[in-house]
């Protein structure tokens, strides 16, 4: 079961929010934005925290990726371009990873191909919604 | 600006300028009929007095090498065009106040295409080429042949209007060039299959079937992005084809 | 034997004009037009649009290569002869008369040769390849319809033609 998805731009704004589920009780939108901002925060933070250093790979320690509660389950993609998806999903679901990438190849098309679109702005594309809902419906 | 001969040029494509001939009638034209006149780079600065700034390929390979069937068939990545076509969009924004200057321009873009694609098409359909005649003809060529070399598909319905004579109208469910385009709702009136529309309109003014075409969405469920191109043929138009029935 | 060859554009403008004479028979390739003759060979391709848009809508053909559409017949003087008829007729190898050949584009661009002996298949395949060269040039993004063609390799390629096929 799917809760929510988040969408941060390469400042750490929020560009899109969008809730799949009823079960949970929802912020207001500022706090949404406050949500962001602080993971953002905490996420390069985050990154800087490991005391082992770079791993053997020479690649840097990547920030915050998966939260879990009881309650619930976050995870966070950050792409090469700094934007971060953030999926809050029940902790018992599976294949985040599968599903995850399937929201960033809808990203890629749906919001990066519209000439309509400004870059690092809102996500306001109804191509984007149409294709994330009928792809996150069915697996509720 | 010196022509250098680097590696690069070695590996690019570019296509050699044809200099400027004085093809005037009343010169008697003597040619040399021993060799036939390639034009090597040499040649072609001598014969346009000044050296040619332009760059020429290594291969010396002009357009008229290029055989026009090299392309047939072959497939574009949708994502390449789709960025392209962002582009052209953004572009004419940038340029036009309102959205029918919008939609104009990106039918201009659409034409330039549709004129090269129908001699291309015709071409390419060999000695059994012809030229349509009939409206019905020229529509069933747009879309059958055309659609078809587009986007490997026939269009969907072709249908004539019944409260005007000069109306016709060609149904796409999901127009490619619009697949990854969300208006935004106070642009509202625009569609960018404007550009396909400029397209037939191409087709249809070099075929001296002289017409207006404009993009219409009529989304529905199962479509949301269904568009309908509206044709509106001129007064001659439909006198010749008064003609033919007679 | 001579021919001249002209492409004219939608806009009755020409887009490409030459001059060629025969490669066969021991021929040099040099067009011998008497001087007036070469002025005349304009206006006798011009007046052949007019019954050229006759036959362009004339039923449901619509092929490209029309043939001959019209013999010109002129007088020795080359002064002011009149249009005789229309084509199809006969092979008349009469003095002073000159063919008017035409094909039709898609795009309705019209190649016009005038040629003064009547032989359909080598014409219409000279016809064809210059076809496939200004579909080539068309391909061009800096070149519009109704355009001159400049190009030196053009001219090159259909004098190419008019020597395998003339």
């Amino acid at each position: 079961m799917i809760l929510s998805l988040l969408i941060l731009n390469k400042a750490g704004g929020l560009v899109y929010h969008r809730d799949f589920s009823n079960t949970f009780t929802k912020l207001s939108s500022n706090d949404y934005l406050v949500l962001a901002g602080t993971f953002h925060g905490v996420h390069a933070i985050t990154a800087r925290l490991s005391p082992f250093g770079p791993s053997s790979g020479g690649t840097p320690s990547s920030g915050l990726e998966v939260m879990e509660s009881e309650h619930f389950r976050m995870q966070c993609f950050q792409t090469l371009t700094g934007t971060k998806f953030l999926l809050f999903t029940e902790p018992q679901q599976p294949n985040v990873d599968v599903i995850l990438r399937r929201i960033y190849e809808l990203y890629a098309d749906y919001v990066m191909k519209n000439p309509f679109y400004q870059i690092e702005m809102p996500i306001r594309c109804e191509a984007f919604d149409r294709h994330l809902m009928a792809y996150i419906k069915p697996k509720q | 600006m010196e022509r250098s001969n680097t590696d690069s040029f070695r590996h690019s494509q570019y296509l050699p300028f044809s200099p400027t001939t004085s093809s005037h009638p009343s010169t008697p034209l003597a040619q040399k009929h021993a060799s036939l006149p390639i034009p090597t780079p040499t040649t072609a600065s001598s014969l346009s007095g000044s050296a040619s700034t332009l760059r020429y390929s290594q291969s010396r390979k002009t357009i008229y090498d290029r055989h026009l069937n090299r392309s047939k068939g072959a497939e574009l990545s949708k994502a390449s065009f789709a960025f392209l076509f962002g582009e052209m969009v953004q572009y004419a924004q940038k340029r036009v106040s309102g959205i029918q200057d919008l939609e104009k321009k990106l039918n201009a873009h659409g034409y330039s295409v549709g004129q090269r694609l129908l001699e291309l098409l015709v071409w390419r359909e060999g000695r059994s080429g012809k030229r349509e005649t009939r409206v019905l003809g020229i529509l069933q060529f747009i879309t059958n042949t055309l659609w078809r070399a587009i986007y490997n598909k026939p269009a969907d319905a072709l249908e004539k209007s019944r409260d005007h004579e000069d109306e016709y109208m060609i149904s796409d469910n999901d127009p490619m060039v619009n697949t990854y385009i969300s208006v935004p709702k106070e642009m509202n009136q625009l569609n960018c299959a404007a550009f396909q529309a400029g397209i037939i309109e191409a087709v249809l003014d070099s075929c001296m079937f002289p017409a207006r075409v404009t993009a219409h969405s009529v989304p529905n469920e199962t479509w949301p992005g269904k568009t309908v191109f509206l044709i509106k043929f001129e007064q001659v138009v439909l006198d010749r084809e008064a003609e033919f029935i007679s | 034997m001579s021919f001249y060859f002209v492409i004219i554009g939608t806009k009755d403008n020409p887009l490409y004009e030459a001059e060629f004479g025969t490669w066969k028979q021991g021929g040099d390739g040099v067009a011998r037009f008497r001087d007036e003759q070469r002025h005349l060979n304009q206006f006798i391709a011009h007046s052949s649009l007019d019954l050229l848009e006759e036959l362009q809508w004339a039923g449901t053909g619509g092929s490209m290569y029309l043939k001959c559409i019209e013999r010109f017949a002129g007088t020795a003087g080359g002064g002011s002869g009149g249009v005789v008829g229309v084509a199809g007729g006969v092979n008349g190898a009469g003095a002073g008369g000159v063919w008017v050949s035409v094909f039709l584009t898609a795009g309705n661009i019209k190649f016009v040769l005038l040629h003064d002996t009547r032989a359909d298949e080598p014409i219409r395949q000279f016809f064809y390849d210059v076809y496939e060269l200004y579909t080539k040039t068309l391909m061009n993004p800096f070149y519009s319809v109704d355009m001159e063609v400049r190009s030196a390799v053009f001219d090159g390629r259909v004098r190419a033609g008019v020597k395998k096929y003339l």
